[in-house]
């Protein structure tokens, strides 16, 4: 009975995996097509009123980088603003990269995620950080560039106590010398 | 306070209490928030719908990946154009590197061969 329902079993699952292959040729490897692509600088206002729509971006919000020659064609200038201060709550598509399905991504994504550059807020400006960290790394470095110029060290000698029996006699033999 | 003396740069964002965008409740802006809303919302749709779906069998793949990657790589050539920024950085980062590098390296057998 076991070996029976075994065997009908074994019937089935060919007939599954068939059922999720496409004969070749029937659909494409990817439902991207060549309009859905980014393209050089829209200069046209057909241009400028597809790109936001390509992107799934509002229309105010779209803004190309400048065509400086710098090849980014027309692809949105999003805030530069790292991964990291992305509402680590909320339930993201791709909860580590903190992105959504389809969300418009950021030209340089790759160097704002979360193991690398972070642009959270500080609790201090940027430039009072700059102020105070090499404030006091130049200060200190010309404490101790004074210090080199003046150096103070101690008068040598040693107290006859904490020689040893035969540091204090040789001390007693050379009369008592304070080296 | 009603103040704040941190200024928001490259690498430090303003947090989004002090922004004063944020306090804005005009109705354009309300508007365009409705609208970016229902973006994403049509979008996030999509997704689970795609991920719900039982006769999935693949990975969903995600057009804005796609869009980007093609950005970077395959439509970088087609929108260059020489300019004096553009001439500069090549000169400067790309055939800098390999002429110092080669008359470092002519210099350094040359010492160490010997007179």
């Amino acid at each position: 009975m076991a070996v029976a329902r075994a065997g009908l079993l074994g019937i089935q699952w060919p007939q599954r995996a068939f059922q999720n292959v496409v004969p070749l040729g029937a659909q494409t490897a990817s439902h991207v097509t060549n309009d859905m692509l980014p393209v050089s600088y829209p200069r046209t206002p057909e241009g400028w009123a597809a790109a936001p729509k390509k992107y799934n971006m509002c229309v105010e919000d779209y803004e190309p980088y400048p065509d400086d020659g710098m090849q980014y064609g027309d692809y949105p200038k999003l805030p530069d603003r790292s991964q990291h201060e992305r509402n680590p709550w909320y339930s993201w598509d791709q909860p580590d990269l903190r992105l959504n399905w389809g969300e418009p991504t950021h030209w340089h994504l790759d160097m704002y995620t979360r193991n690398r550059v972070d642009t959270s807020p500080t609790p201090v400006s940027w430039n009072v950080m700059c102020m105070q960290l090499f404030g006091f790394m130049a200060f200190m470095t010309f404490i101790f560039w004074v210090g080199d110029m003046y150096p103070v060290y101690q008068p040598p000698g040693q107290h006859s106590e904490t020689l040893s029996p035969f540091k204090k006699e040789r001390k007693a033999r050379r009369g008592g010398s304070s080296l | 306070m009603s103040f704040s003396n941190y200024k928001s740069s490259r690498l430090a964002a303003l947090p989004e209490t002090l922004d004063p965008a944020e306090y804005d409740t005009s109705p354009e802006t309300r508007r365009a928030q409705a609208e970016r809303l229902a973006v994403r919302a049509r979008l996030k749709r999509e997704y689970l719908l795609q991920y719900n779906d039982p006769n999935r069998r693949g990975l969903i793949e995600n057009p804005a990946l796609l869009r980007w990657t093609y950005a970077r790589t395959t439509n970088v050539y087609p929108n260059f154009r020489p300019t004096p920024k553009n001439s500069l950085m090549g000169a400067l980062f790309g055939i800098g590197p390999l002429i110092f590098l080669k008359k470092l390296s002519i210099s350094l057998q040359t010492k160490l061969a010997g007179p």
